[in-house]
């Protein structure tokens, strides 16, 4: 147990590595982008879109980060109906399905990822193929499997879901 | 027989604790696959299709200027300045404790956030006042849902994002309902609390205090005044907000280092990491239900039954106020913005005012049981009973109400400003 949570661990401070360096360029390029061309009338070419995509990566990649935080959103109106003896088990199926639920989507997307590849297809601001931007769905995916199969196995190196109300409120406003 | 497994899945997946993410997921799927003769890697399809758009830039940049700006003193600068400015009138400190909610909100961002920032000031403030227990909770708790209606509102992009709705007018849009509350609010606190003893005018004082949070007070200004001026779209503003936020809370105020700043990235990122996901399945099953012409249905059937405007905006209020008690107002704005807007184009209902009237009527899941999020919180902060603040909210849901049915019944209240 202590080795999956230290293996968790090490994703967590990747993911944390990635979602600083992708979120700090979308949010330098835009202001970048907006004051240049409130200045010189004219932005940086292709700004918009390398932001787009780096908002990309920081979004998926953070799938994860909410993850490890325990900040996805759940409803929890049916949480009384199971009997509390019930506790072990339900997170063990609970995170289990969660896991199958990223495995289906990791194996699906990579097939998409693939098929964008063979097609070469790329952006047409940027004229850069557009598959190693979609592969951080895959990522994140395989990352939701791995994370939430070993939740499932060790219920207890998770926290709980919602486990902090006053953060949830990134959908809130 | 599909539907009924259909609906029997979705009822196991909430016993079984499923987030919200998941479920979409599978709903997703599900349509594709069995209802739509498709295949699952066209929600992927949709999931690429779903993120690749710059209008949805704002919801992190939003977020990350809200996190920045709250993470300082500036909710105690605020509420100095109210409490001097709202000083000689009676019950000053109630209407300080709801200005600063507003004005807090719309700078952090945040319902709950406010709730804390200015509820752990104002609560023992208004106590040892003189206040009743029941007026404090249940100011603080109604002012702090203020954050979602008064702009820049999150729940107001994803509404936009998921109708096509400009996301400049739905904010411009938001500015009457959110100074009617706030008004409302007011004059009750005033009437509620006239016999509590008043301080005095000290335009010095007033002078005083406003140097130090005149920063913080220009930010909604420079945000909405941006939009409303045509100088920022909402993206530019955003990105303008996160850089201003900056410059006040690192340079001017000098309450955040590079450090802090790292941190409220993460959060920002561990926020965008629940939201973006459900908007990239909510859209994936939006794309289905619009190739299978289902709203086109759903207008059919609600015109064939619904004979008037009236009777379809009351039985949205109504149906809103349900779906507001069990889910989070995020994802109701997900699920059903798609669905109930082409019912409101139908109706004649103009776009702008049907997303107002839908923010606002949403609010009211904050304040009521089981799962009021401000109700849930208040109860952490102030260590008081949820039931006791349930009932100590009960007066304000009403005035709510009242301001719900102002809002859905008075169009231009919203859309004075397009």
């Amino acid at each position: 147990m202590e080795s999956a949570k230290n293996f968790l661990d090490k994703v967590y401070q990747f993911e944390r590595a990635v979602a600083i360096f992708a979120f700090s360029v979308m949010t330098l390029i835009i202001i970048a982008d907006v004051i240049i061309r409130k200045i010189a009338g004219v932005g940086i070419a292709g700004a918009m879109r390398i932001a787009v995509y780096a908002m990309i990566v920081t979004a998926l990649i953070s799938f994860g980060l909410a993850s490890h935080k325990g900040r996805h959103l759940r409803p929890k109106f049916a949480d009384q109906l199971l009997p509390k003896s019930w506790e072990f088990q339900i997170i063990s199926v609970q995170e289990s399905l969660h896991a199958l639920f990223s495995l289906v989507f990791a194996i699906v997307s990579i097939g998409v990822v693939y098929e964008t590849y063979l097609l070469e297809e790329t952006s047409r601001m940027l004229r850069i193929a557009i598959w190693p931007m979609q592969s951080v769905i895959p990522f994140a995916f395989i990352v939701g499997f791995i994370r939430h199969s070993l939740y499932a196995l060790y219920p207890e190196i998770r926290l709980g879901d919602n486990s902090d109300m006053a953060n949830q409120e990134g959908l809130s406003k | 027989m599909m539907t009924f497994l259909f609906i029997a899945l979705i009822i196991v997946a909430l016993l079984l604790r499923q987030r919200i993410v998941v479920i979409l997921g599978f709903v997703a799927g599900w349509c594709y696959v069995v209802w739509g003769d498709g295949e699952l890697s066209y929600v992927v399809m949709d999931i690429w299709a779903a993120a690749d758009q710059e209008v949805l830039l704002s919801i992190p940049l939003f977020i990350l200027a809200g996190n920045i700006m709250s993470q300082g003193s500036i909710a105690k600068r605020l509420i100095t300045m109210m409490r001097v400015a709202t000083a000689p009138v009676p019950g000053g400190l109630a209407i300080a404790t709801i200005l600063s909610c507003a004005f807090f909100a719309a700078i952090s961002g945040s319902s709950t956030v406010t709730l804390i920032a200015v509820g752990s000031i104002m609560y023992p403030a208004l106590i040892k006042a003189g206040y009743s227990k029941n007026f404090a909770l249940g100011s603080l708790c109604a002012a702090g849902t203020l954050g979602i209606i008064v702009p820049p509102s999150i729940p107001l992009i994803l509404y936009g994002v998921m109708t096509q709705t400009s996301i400049a007018d739905l904010f411009k849009a938001g500015i009457g309902p959110a100074i009617m509350l706030t008004s409302i609010f007011s004059i009750y606190a005033l009437i509620y609390n006239l016999k509590i003893e008043r301080g005095d005018f000290q335009l010095s004082e007033i002078i005083t205090v406003a140097k130090k949070g005149i920063f913080a007070l220009f930010m909604p200004v420079l945000i909405l005044g941006g939009i409303y001026s045509g100088l920022f779209t909402a993206t530019e503003s955003a990105a303008v907000a996160v850089f201003y936020a900056v410059i006040i809370e690192v340079f001017i105020h000098k309450e955040m280092n590079f450090t802090d700043l790292q941190k409220v990235i993460i959060e920002t990122s561990t926020m965008l990491g629940s939201l973006i996901p459900l908007l990239m399945m909510a859209l994936s099953i939006n794309t289905f239900l619009a190739y299978e012409h289902v709203p086109h249905g759903l207008v059919e059937i609600i015109q064939a039954n619904v004979n008037s405007q009236t009777s379809f905006l009351l039985l949205t209020l109504v149906g809103l106020i349900v779906v507001g008690c069990f889910v989070d107002i995020g994802s109701a704005i997900l699920i059903l913005a798609p669905l109930l807007a082409p019912l409101a184009i139908a109706q004649d209902v103009d776009l702008t005012h049907f997303g107002i009237l839908m923010i606002v009527n949403l609010e009211l899941g904050y304040l009521t049981p089981p799962l009021g999020l401000n109700l849930i919180v208040a109860m952490g902060v102030f260590k008081e009973d949820f039931w006791i603040i349930a009932k100590a909210v009960l007066p304000f849901l009403l005035l709510m109400f009242i301001g719900l049915l102002i809002v859905t019944f008075w169009p231009s209240l919203s859309l004075f400003l397009l």
